[in-house]
């Protein structure tokens, strides 16, 4: 809120510069937002509290603060006449939602001239940011400023009522689909949540927040019907959401007020309107319907637990005094604060409501560093957490560096990943389209870092670690993933295998052992349909890696071919679990010997068959097999291997190398008709 | 007569032989002193006109001056052979090395383990919760009363859903009453993790943001332990003396409530461009744990207390590597992320 610093300086008899309050304020109450000075006067902007809205928001409250910070006890007030007493019962007040309206006090002001307000008033609301406009709604302001009650006026001709003595004043809930031009001159059509003020007829104004058009103050009006009341704050804050309409009275109202201050709201605007506008200007009738009055509450507080929760030694005198400065009125007994809360601090409601005003205006920083008297104990690492970081480290050691993403994208992305949108789980409220569904999938905007990448590097290697959403038949699951994309400028060959090596590499170094990958024929989203694998660790499927389809890729732009993995890091955990700690087995003392073996095989046997015939029939002897080369010729498929052969017992002759050499070929002939070039 | 001139004969080719620079020079040596017409040569060629007597005690010293010699010239050509010529070795150490192949970590990332590892040092566990969360968690166990202006200091991403009310959590707040359902005091954590924020992006705001919680709570924890850690974490983060500064705030799950603010990094202080002359530099919020947090977690009332802070990992980085845009952290543009 902005203030006037004049103003505060005569509700507060301060002796401190702007500069000066504004350093108190800010390590006392509320944090100081700008300030700017024309004369003598300076306005001061405030960020007030999200629960101190029902006193701070007003030149009285925040007098009050700096009285307090300033260890003043002398609590500002500016003289206030007591309601006229007339006869009751007009003008006819009828609260019909007690909860929703606490208070409402009407009064009815003839022989009121309206015209511009005196300077006085006008530049105090200009410094305080609010537009003057005319006596009557400049009045109605400058009280709001001063002590936080919003006030509203009707120009009493245009409230229907009858008979034409009693005005009839109703606070009920709109009639479903009722409509009401508020002064912004736009019209509302009302949910029968919204709580209104209404004449026998119709509503003319929607409570707390906006009068209506109709029955607002212009020049020619001459008799008013003047509102305090006090609203609930959740059905203002609900009402003012639904309409999308912030005043300033909603701002407070919704921040809950002091059903007391109404009366104080009221008497100051009488006051101001018969010094103001027109000499004759009278009170003919008022009201006040205040069904269950709020009286002050009281708290006990044990000042050994205030100074256990603030760390210091606070004498039980200076805690008072520090109360006191507040508005509270208290009572001691030993080591018990006695304290009874002025209605105006709606906030003070617990012990430690109480700790916190003793806490701020004692000073923090007057509150000593204590070093902790706490057990010295190894906290439980977080394993999951090492774990990804071991991932991080490896990868970032085989080339790779780490993004991060947002977990939303569009629909867009799902289509052109070729996803199902029901899979997804949507957001309520995304900032734009293209943050509408949470990531299902880390690889669209990773794709989208691989096309941006490849404009400025040659070479492209990515990866994230960040959690995935699902979306399954209605039930909302979150996972962590690992994802990972290489990609070159130049090149249009195939990565899979440089991808693979690197995974393998990973994986074998976290130490995971039984690393397989089968074939995975899928049209599924987004893979390469002939270029895919399942990544399976001890026969679980944990991951996949291969190329992205062609196609997808063109719609990302992206002219070169791309090979994703992706590891679910959630499920590895819980379905195969850390891997164990690396054991060291023995090196063998005798030679190994290499032998090459080239081959031509069929087309569709696979690799891993190879090897496995070679492993049976190699037996313990066979300590390694290597590919170092292999190439298509017409239409053949040629293989050449690398074979490690050696015993842990002895050194091997070369007789028996050959056997086993022997063994090898002609299990591979036999079995898979190979043929083993010599 | 012939002794000292076999001695001066070896003396001198011994000399020239160790001066020798190249094979062919050494061979030159061999020729002239044990060639055929060697002075050595000529001297044991003489051996045949000497008495007996003489001729014994002259091709002793002759033939071991010959093997002396032999030995020299094959020691010497030896090496001679093994020499390198470094002018022909010679590079240009100024061309550029081989692109090694290494990739970066995300600063975030960088700036959560220097965290982790201050907070584990201090005995603190790192606990993590979902982001998408329930309502729950995130506002109403956490004393943020239904259609509350608290509820607007965080602009929150609602969530599609005919089941529960679910929104992706606006701070990692709510595993603090997660983790207290599981667990008794004494204990200290803390939490990093994504969180999300409904607001535009600019230089200085993002929607997704990283946050870092902690929490301790014990029989008697209070504002000075709270004061306490604060700066020893930020002393030992900046590797400087960082003072903490409190002031007063509100979040519905403390009270006290604290704004905390700690001398500028930068400067210690001093006023710089950093923090806009002020010498402080506003981190995160924090507080004293509020008791309604406790009953949430299923805690008897006023049996416990304890603190909660919490700051934003952007910030550090960003202070940190004098980063000027908040944006470049969720880029994926790796002209930035190669830096780190």
């Amino acid at each position: 809120m902005k203030y006037s610093y004049l103003w505060l300086e005569e509700l507060s008899k301060t002796k401190k510069t702007p500069a000066q309050l504004a350093e108190l304020l800010t390590m006392r109450a509320f944090e100081f937002e700008d300030m700017r000075t024309e004369g003598k006067e300076t306005q001061m902007e405030f960020s007030i509290l999200p629960n101190r809205g029902h006193d701070a928001l007003s030149h009285i409250g925040l007098a009050r603060e700096i009285c307090a910070c300033e260890g003043r006890k002398s609590l500002p007030t500016f003289n206030v006449s007591r309601l006229p007493t007339l006869n009751a019962g007009n003008p006819k007040i009828d609260i019909k939602e007690k909860k929703l309206c606490l208070r409402y006090i009407g009064a009815v002001l003839e022989n009121i001239k309206v015209s511009a307000s005196p300077k006085w008033i006008q530049e105090r609301l200009l410094v305080c940011g609010i537009k003057p406009i005319n006596n009557i709604v400049d009045i109605t302001n400058y009280v709001m400023l001063e002590c936080g009650q919003p006030l509203h006026t009707f120009d009493a001709k245009k409230i229907y009522h009858i008979p034409y003595t009693i005005y009839q004043i109703l606070i009920r809930k709109a009639k479903k689909g009722e409509k009401i031009k508020l002064l912004d001159e736009k019209t509302y059509e009302l949910n029968d949540n919204d709580l209104v003020i209404a004449d026998s007829e119709k509503p003319i104004a929607l409570a707390g927040v906006m009068g209506g058009f109709d029955s607002g103050v212009t020049k020619k009006t001459t008799s008013i019907v003047l509102e305090s009341a006090n609203f609930n704050s959740t059905s203002i804050r609900k009402t003012r959401m639904r309409h999308n309409i912030a005043t300033e009275s909603s701002y407070r109202f919704e921040r809950q007020i002091d059903p007391n201050l109404a009366e104080m709201g009221m008497a100051r605007a009488i006051e101001l309107i018969q010094e103001i506008c027109g000499k004759s200007a009278r009170v003919v009738a008022l009201a006040d319907v205040y069904p269950k009055k709020v009286n002050p509450w009281k708290i006990k507080l044990n000042i050994n637990y205030a100074n256990s929760l603030l760390g210091e030694k606070i004498p039980v005198a200076k805690m008072k005094n520090i109360l006191e400065s507040l508005g509270l009125n208290i009572k001691t007994a030993k080591n018990i604060l006695d304290c009874e809360i002025p209605t105006f601090r709606i906030d003070l409601k617990t012990r430690e409501d109480l700790i916190e005003e003793i806490g701020r205006i004692y000073g923090y920083e007057n509150i000593k560093e204590q070093p902790l008297c706490a057990e010295t104990k190894t906290p439980p690492q977080n394993e999951k957490r090492d774990f990804e970081n071991k991932l991080r480290d490896i990868l970032a050691g085989l080339g790779f560096s780490e993004v991060m993403n947002y977990s939303f994208y569009s629909a867009d992305d799902i289509a052109k990943c070729n996803l199902k949108v029901e899979d997804h789980i949507e957001v309520a409220n995304p900032l734009s389209l293209d943050q509408q569904y949470l990531r299902w999938s880390l690889a669209p905007n990773l794709l989208k870092n691989v096309a941006l990448n490849l404009k400025n590097f040659s070479d492209v290697k990515i990866f994230e670690i960040g959690n995935k959403f699902q979306n399954i038949k209605g039930e909302t699951k979150e996972a962590t993933v690992l994802v990972g994309a290489i990609a070159h400028k130049s090149s249009k060959e195939s990565l899979f295998f440089e991808l693979k090596g690197k995974i393998e590499e990973l994986l074998t170094k976290i130490g995971y052992k039984n690393t397989k990958y089968q074939i995975l024929d899928t049209k599924h989203n987004i893979w390469h349909q002939t270029r895919v694998a399942e990544i399976k660790i001890s026969g679980k499927e944990i991951g996949r890696i291969g190329e992205v389809s062609p196609q997808v890729l063109r719609k990302y732009g992206i002219k070169q071919p791309v090979a994703l993995f992706g590891i679910r890091i959630s499920e590895l955990l819980e379905k195969i679990g850390y891997p164990e700690e690396k054991s060291y087995h023995s090196v063998s003392k005798f030679p190994v010997v290499e032998r090459d073996i080239s081959m031509f095989i069929r087309g569709n046997t696979k690799f891993n068959e190879i090897k496995a015939k070679i492993n049976e029939a190699g037996g313990n002897l066979l300590k390694n097999i290597e590919l170092f080369d292999s190439f298509e010729k017409d239409g053949q498929k040629s293989l050449a291997l690398r074979l490690k052969i050696g015993s842990d017992a002895k050194t091997l002759t070369s007789a028996e190398i050959d056997a086993v050499m022997k063994k090898v070929i002609s299990k591979l002939e036999k079995d898979l008709k190979v043929k083993v070039r010599k | 007569m012939l002794k000292a001139e076999i001695q001066k004969i070896k003396q001198q080719s011994l000399e020239e032989i160790r001066a020798s620079q190249s094979e062919k020079e050494l061979c030159a040596i061999q020729v002239k002193y044990l060639g055929r017409k060697g002075k050595l040569t000529e001297i044991l060629k003489s051996l045949k006109d000497m008495a007996a007597d003489e001729r014994k005690i002259v091709g002793s010293l002759a033939n071991a001056a010959k093997n002396e010699i032999s030995q020299l010239i094959a020691e010497q050509k030896k090496g001679l052979s093994e020499q390198v010529n470094w002018e022909k070795e010679r590079i240009d150490v100024t061309l550029p090395g081989k692109k090694a192949e290494t990739g970066s970590l995300h600063p975030i990332t960088l700036v959560y383990r220097e965290i982790e590892q201050i907070f584990s040092s201090m005995g603190f566990e790192i606990v993590e919760g979902p982001e998408l969360e329930t309502d729950w968690y995130n506002f109403t166990s956490l004393n943020f009363p239904f259609d509350h202006p608290a509820r607007d200091m965080q602009d929150t991403f609602w969530i599609k859903s005919a089941k529960k009310d679910l929104v992706l959590r606006t701070h990692t707040s709510p595993v603090q009453v997660r983790y207290m359902e599981k667990r008794k005091p004494p204990f200290r954590i803390i939490v990093p993790g994504r969180v999300f924020r409904n607001e535009a992006t600019d230089a200085k705001h993002e929607h997704t943001l990283h946050q870092f919680e902690a929490l301790m709570v014990g029989d008697n924890v209070n504002v000075g332990h709270f004061k306490h850690i604060a700066s020893q974490f930020f002393s030992a983060f900046f590797g400087k003396k960082v003072e903490i500064r409190l002031r007063p705030s509100f979040f519905p799950f403390t009270e006290p409530s604290f704004e905390f603010d700690i001398s500028c990094a930068v400067c210690s202080g001093k006023g710089c461009p950093t923090c806009k002359s002020a010498g402080w530099l506003e981190i995160g919020g924090a507080g004293m744990v509020n008791q309604n947090v406790f009953v949430a977690a299923g805690y008897p009332r006023n049996k416990y207390q304890g603190f909660a802070w919490g700051f934003g990992i952007e910030r550090l980085a960003m202070m940190k590597y004098k980063i000027d845009d908040i944006r470049w952290f969720e880029s994926g543009d790796l002209r930035f992320i190669e830096q780190f």
